[in-house]
Order: C-alpha cells, then structure tokens, then sequence
C-alpha cells in the first residue's frame, strides 16, 4: 500500500522534473578540454581514497577502511563509461564535500532520474512488469545492474563483444554467485544453478559469450527497443528460431546500432551479425541454398526420369517379345 | 533358376544400414537448422540440434569402424580403383546407364565376390568414404567444440569457413544417397541389390 503511494509519488516528481526541466542534463554538452581538467583534478581528490589505491594507502588515519572498500571506483573503467566525463559531485552533492562526509549526505545522492526523466519513465513502465520488480520492489533501483561508475550504453559501446560482456557481467554477478544472490533474494528464496537451469539450451556457455541474457528474458515482440521487462524462465524466449532465422531478431537486439552497416558482405544474410558470430539458420547465403536446392531437385527429377523411361522400356520390351 | 553368391559379410551389412540411418537422421536435422525457419518448423530447433550432434558422434564412430573394419578384413581393397584401363571401363558404365539399361542390354560388370564394385562404383564410393565423409565429420567436431576454429577469417566469423565445408559436404552426400538408392534398383531385378545388402546373397 504504501510502496504504491511512493511510487505513485515518484512517479509525480519525475513528471515535474520532466516538465520543469525539458533540457535534461543528460542532453547537455560535454565539457571543455579546461573544464576536463578541472574536473579530472576535482575528481582525483575523490580518488586519493575512493579507489585500489586509495585503500592500500589511505592519506588519512582512522578511515573505515572495510567501509570504503565497498565504495571503490576504478578510474580507467569509469574515464571510459558513458558518465566518465562527468565531476563525482554531480551526482554527490554537497554533503560529500569534506571529509567525514555528512551523516546524511547519501540522501542528498542525485537520482538516476534527475537527469534520465525522460528514460526513466519510460523504462518504469517495463520495469513494473519485469520479474525484479514482482519479487524485490522495494530492494530494486537502476544502480542495482547499472553501475553508474561502470555503464556504457550498448549504442556506444558497439562492439558486440564488449556489450555481451559488460551486460551478462550484471546478471551473472547474482545470479552466478550464492553471496551476492542472497544479498538481494526474498530470504527463503534459493539460487538456482544457473547452468543446471539452462541446460536446455545447446551450447550454453557459448551462448553467453555471444549473446546477452535479456536476448531471451525480455520480451521478443516490440522489435523496435529492447525492453526492461526482465521475464523468468516461464515467460522467457525459449524458441531457438526468433535468433537463428533469416529474420533474425538478434538484428533488433544486439546488433541493432550495427544493422544498418549490414551490407550482404560476400552475399550472406545478416552478414553483420557473421562478422561476430556464425549463427547457424540467420548468416547463410541465399545463392548457394538456391544452388544446392536446384542440384537437389535435379538429382531427383533426374533419377526419377531415368526409372520412369526404364519401366516403361521394360514393358514395351517385354510387349514386343510376347508377341 | 536362380544363381546365388554370398557376397557381404555381415559387419559391412550391419555398418551400411547403421551408416544409412545415421545419415538420414542428420539430413533431416540438418536441413531443419540451417534453413530453420520460425514459421516452419521440420524438426524443433534445440531438439534437431541435440539430435545432430548425437547422430553426427555416431557417424564418426561407424566411420571409425569402417576403416578398422575395411583394414582387418582387407575389403579395402574393393575400393580402390584399378588404373588399367579405368577410364574405358568407367565409360562403358555410363554408356549402359544412359543407354544399355533403356534396351535391356547386360550389365557391363555384374558384382563378384571378388570385384564387388564397377570402375564407377569404386571411385565414387572411395571419394565419398574416404574424403568427403571424412571432411564432413572433422567440420562437424568444430562446430561440437568450436573454440578449435579459427576466431575470425577475412573479417567475418572463423567458424564460416568450417561451416561452409560441412554444408557443401553434407549436400554431395546428399546428392550421393539419392543416386545411391536409385542405383540400387539396377540389379537384375529392382529388389535384388537391396535384397543382397540384407542377406548379403547375391540371386542373378
């Protein structure tokens, strides 16, 4: 009841955010080279404690350093991430300014939807009817599976490779591990082993490296965006044709910031997707099917000629002697 | 009357029907995955697919025992083809099918136990044995554990190549079986060749 008055709510407030700001930040230019600077060197101060080196060394005495370990962020993975542009205090705000950081500093922590408004409404609504939200509504954010110290968007990243790795790292990070599942799962709730539970699908593990787990656990109908209705097993893609046809719909999923490259490269379909992977059923060449299909049919109208004008020698044959 | 002669010992007849079935199985399977098509579904999906695999193992043991089997026995030897006017008797096979057949003619070289195959027979059969089989069941272990193909090749997947080989070889032995089994309705009378490859007799 009252989770539904909260989220009703929130939904209210990103409205007027939405409203009230139709520039969203997330829109805004990025920096200067100088205001990089300023930035990298503002950030760096962060740093000193907020990362590897940071806890081997720690410039201060007293900190809590099992505390800080939980609060690490690696520089080179986050300059490369979508938000590595950006100054640790956009999104920590005044409280995190001095150190001890404010008691209640982590309320004042920027929202994902403070500058996504316009996505996060949008993905709410597929995210409500998504299994993480049926089971874990209250424990559940964006920042469970999207690390803003990490993420890059798919559409950046481009390398397939790269997406399925940055992407199956979230899923599997819980759902490969008892501790990190339990940290999160309704208490009685118990992991199942993630190979045990795919041992339907051939070739599992392969499957993972090449594709992403939300290929199959997010609805396959709207092929124009990729969806955060996370589905379980029972709602989950379960047929093998929706990827491995000539009307792949791994064209609208992984490879949809690729596809309009797709150039029927030596005359294969989906021939961007063979670049990656060789799926058997969507990268295949018509004309050599057409080839092989016509040698086919001919062998058998052939042979089935062949017996035809035999028999019917035979029988005139066999006419003329009885006479 | 008729005459008989024994002609296949028991381990070829039990492997060629086994060989057979197994190469059915994975025409079948096979055609289902690689023009898989959501709307027209031969053989589900991961079921053809558990199937290939299972079928295609199977075939690479027959193989196995086919050559063992071929070495122990000496039958290897019937495969072989004889250089000494090779060429000429290869014609006068094709000239009795494209013609001598049609007139009831004789056929030029009637199996013995001695010399099971006609010039034809032997080279086609040795070809399809001993390379095309062959270069099918390898490619077929790739894609079983693909981490021995290559990563990529001339900027696309390296199991392509692989794959390439598999689909060509599996449709001459495709195009191989259907003449297979029409020429085998061209013994002395249609059932007798399939007949023999049964009760491994010989009736002329």
């Amino acid at each position: 009841m009252f989770g539904k008055l909260k989220k009703k709510l929130w939904s209210a407030a990103v409205l007027l955010a939405f409203l009230a700001a139709p520039a969203a930040f997330a829109e805004d230019s990025p920096p200067t080279p100088e205001e990089l600077v300023k930035i990298r060197a503002a950030n760096d101060a962060c740093l000193t404690c907020h990362s590897e080196a940071g806890l081997k060394k720690p410039p201060k005495e007293g900190l809590d350093l099992k505390k800080l370990r939980n609060h690490l962020v690696d520089l080179g993975t986050y300059t490369t991430s979508d938000h590595g542009q950006m100054a640790c205090s956009k999104c920590h705000g005044d409280g995190y300014d001095d150190h001890p950081h404010a008691p209640k500093a982590r309320e004042d922590l920027a929202e994902c939807q403070d500058c996504h408004a316009r996505k996060a409404m949008r993905i709410e609504r597929q995210f409500d009817k998504s299994v993480h939200a049926e089971n874990l509504s209250d424990k559940f954010t964006c920042a469970t599976c999207h690390d803003p110290h990490v993420m890059t968007l798919a559409a950046n990243l481009r390398d397939p490779h790269k997406i399925v790795a940055q992407d199956n790292k979230i899923c599997l990070d819980c759902h490969d591990s008892d501790i990190a599942f339990a940290k999160m799962a309704p208490e009685k709730k118990k992991r199942p082993a993630i190979d045990d539970i795919h041992s339907w699908l051939p070739n599992t593990r392969l499957h993972w490296k090449a594709v992403r787990c939300i290929e199959c656990h997010s609805p396959t109908e709207d092929k124009l965006s990729l969806s955060h209705e996370i589905q379980n097993k029972e709602k989950a893609e379960k047929k093998c044709a929706t990827c491995h046809s000539a009307n792949s719909s791994l064209n609208a999923r992984l490879y949809r910031h690729l596809a309009k490259e797709e150039q029927h490269k030596y005359g294969f379909l989906n021939s961007v997707i063979l670049s990656n992977s060789y799926v058997v059923g969507a990268t295949r060449n018509p004309t050599l099917d057409m080839i092989l299909i016509g040698l086919f049919a001919a062998t058998v109208v052939g042979v089935i000629g062949h017996g035809i004008v035999r028999a019917l020698m035979n029988s005139l044959r066999r006419r003329k002697n009885h006479d | 009357m008729t005459n008989r002669v024994f002609m296949l010992p028991l381990w070829i007849r039990l492997w060629h029907w086994s060989n057979a079935l197994a190469i059915i199985v994975l025409s079948i399977t096979g055609i289902s995955l690689h023009f898989s098509d959501p709307n027209l579904p031969l053989v589900e999906f991961s079921l053809a697919a558990r199937i290939h695999n299972v079928a295609g193992v199977c075939l690479a043991v027959l193989w196995v025992v086919f050559v063992i089997g071929n070495i122990v026995t000496g039958n290897w030897w019937q495969y072989v083809p004889k250089p000494p006017g090779i060429i000429g008797r290869c014609i006068s096979q094709m000239k009795y099918y494209g013609g001598g057949i049609f007139k009831g003619e004789p056929e030029p070289f009637p199996p013995t136990p001695e010399v099971n195959f006609n010039a034809l027979q032997a080279i086609t059969y040795w070809s399809i044995m001993y390379l095309v089989l062959p270069m099918v069941i390898a490619t077929g272990l790739v894609f079983l554990y693909p981490q021995f193909a290559p990563d990529t090749l001339f900027g696309l997947d390296g199991l392509l190549p692989i794959a390439l080989l598999h689909y060509l070889g599996a449709a001459v032995i495709l195009l191989f079986m259907v003449s297979h089994i029409y020429l085998g309705t061209m013994g002395p009378k249609v059932s007798s060749l399939f007949k023999m490859m049964i009760t491994g007799w010989y009736e002329h």
